[in-house]
């Protein structure tokens, strides 16, 4: 593996108020590679949406650097190397669900003849090619979080940073878009940053999940997932995805003070 | 309503004066005036004078409004500078206010559109950097992931999403134009216009009543047909909107 693409190097962040300052996160350092798909877990709380909006440059970090593809945070920004999901689809109303793939494109001043094939094409790819006409009131909540991943990938970006995209919605709906998701990066060859409070939808995405510890948060364990690829409907059954799982609850359920909250960049667990 | 109006006539014994028929009212439109026209196309030729300082006072207004709105929401401090003085201005009771506009601007149609203006950028003002500002702060996040500029934001995200803002602001300001052209129109030197067509009926109100009714009649007309014509317009605009007007 050449150079890691992401290098958070002693990031800290405290957030002032009139009530006071409140430490979301202590000294997180980490690396992720080109390529990787790297989960951020941890009880509410632990920081970990601040962390990865730290990455995306939308929130300052109080202390430290984040390195991305070489650059800043912020030149990475503007160079529109990001794709962001949140855990809500942020759709905009007015727009039907083809310009809401299209805004992108739009926004980096795209010439018109580029705003049809890759966002029909990515629309084809999540599977909603005949709904591009339609509102998003008139789609289902999953269905909408489709649209939301179609358009984070609409300038091919080299990264893709998901807040929790999958929290509000069921179960079954979950696993599909888990399958899905890993068919579409494998297509798109990002690297992804993917924060959750799901164990199970860690463990079957992930190269490696980045255990944190709550308040302030930090980086607790680093655990690679070892389970092979492609990831199926199956790889819920193996008996070495059920024990990563108990690794990662164990990780999540053990005092960090007692295991000892190290930071262990790029650091393996077990 | 018909059949509540007449009953209450009947019930409450109420002379003409103070209650007339409807039919009166109706025959009223039929009467012919000093001029031997028809009072049905004296009113509808007042009606349209009136109705046309409403809608360039209207326009005159929205965009007024508009244009501060986008400027509050630009700008804190201009906020706080100018809001004191456009709320103080719709404090001051526009029957004072009229007839010094009509004084500067003149008795022509323009002094009416201004003081149409006057009631109507208010509301647009207030609505719209409400709306401007009541943007859900991921759909900002959005937009800074995707390194937009101020100018992207305002016309591809905050414009579009303060729309529905908008309207319900242009509703009310429909209405309230057409108040406001019959208010200019009321001052002494007007001479075309709903506001004179009730001055005139107030003079003679005790010899011939409904004529006054008439006039009044004729003016909601004007205001309803012009909160249609707004409702109609949302409808096409933020057909995309789950809070767009039934009527």
């Amino acid at each position: 593996m050449g150079s890691p693409i992401i290098e958070l190097d002693g990031v800290a962040k405290t957030f002032e108020s009139r009530a006071g300052a409140t430490e979301a996160l202590r000294s997180v350092s980490l690396a992720v590679d080109a390529g990787e798909f790297v989960s951020v877990i941890g009880p509410s709380g632990c920081g970990k949406s601040s962390l990865l909006r730290i990455v995306g440059d939308l929130v300052e970090p109080s202390a430290g650097a984040v390195r991305v593809k070489g650059k800043s945070a912020r030149q990475a920004r503007l160079d529109r190397d990001y794709g962001i999901v949140f855990q809500t689809p942020v759709l905009y109303d007015w727009r039907i669900v083809l310009e809401n793939v299209q805004l992108p494109l739009e926004l980096a001043g795209r010439p018109r003849v580029e705003w049809q094939q890759r966002p029909r094409a990515l629309l084809r790819l999540v599977g909603l090619d005949e709904f591009a006409g339609h509102y998003p009131w008139q789609l289902s909540g999953g269905m909408q979080q489709r649209v939301s991943i179609a358009r984070a990938l609409a300038l091919n970006p080299s990264i893709l940073l998901m807040d929790e995209p999958f929290g509000a919605l069921d179960e079954m709906t979950r696993e599909r878009l888990n399958q899905e998701l890993l068919q579409v990066c494998t297509e798109t060859a990002a690297t992804v940053l993917f924060v959750t409070h799901s164990i199970a939808e860690a463990v079957f995405l992930s190269t490696r999940i980045i255990v944190m510890s709550p308040r302030p948060g930090a980086v607790d364990r680093v655990v690679t997932v070892d389970l092979p690829r492609p990831r199926v409907d199956e790889t819920r059954a193996q008996p070495r995805f059920f024990e990563l799982v108990t690794t990662v609850r164990q990780s999540l359920r053990e005092d960090p003070g007692l295991v000892g909250g190290h930071v262990r960049p790029g650091g393996s667990g077990s | 309503m018909a059949v509540i109006w007449e009953a209450a006539k009947m019930l409450f014994a109420l002379p003409s004066y103070q209650l007339p028929h409807l039919h009166e009212i109706a025959l009223d439109f039929l009467r012919e005036g000093a001029g031997g026209e028809r009072w049905l196309w004296i009113m509808t030729q007042n009606a349209g004078y009136t109705a046309l300082e409403s809608l360039i006072g209207f326009t005159l207004g929205g965009v007024t409004g508009l244009v501060l709105a986008i400027g509050f929401a630009h700008s804190r401090w201009l906020e706080r500078g100018l809001l004191p003085y456009v709320i103080a201005s719709q404090t001051v009771p526009i029957l004072a206010i009229a007839p010094m506009v009509v004084v500067w601007l003149g008795t022509s149609w323009f002094s009416k559109a201004v003081i149409a203006a006057y009631l109507t950028f208010f509301p647009v003002t207030v609505n719209m950097s409400q709306g401007l500002r009541a943007v859900d702060p991921d759909a900002l996040a959005l937009m800074r992931a995707l390194a937009a500029s101020s100018q992207q934001i305002l016309f591809k995200l905050r414009f579009p999403a303060a729309l529905p803002y908008l309207f319900t602001a242009l509703r009310i300001s429909a209405t309230a134009s057409v108040i406001g052209a019959i208010v200019g129109e009321l001052p002494v030197g007007s001479r075309f216009g709903m506001g004179v067509v009730i001055i005139n009926a107030a003079q003679y109100y005790n010899w011939r009543p409904a004529n006054l009714w008439a006039a009044i009649l004729v003016s909601a007309v004007i205001g309803i047909l012009f909160y249609h014509a707004v409702a109609a317009v949302e409808r096409r605009v933020v057909s995309w909107s789950r809070t767009a007007p039934a009527i």
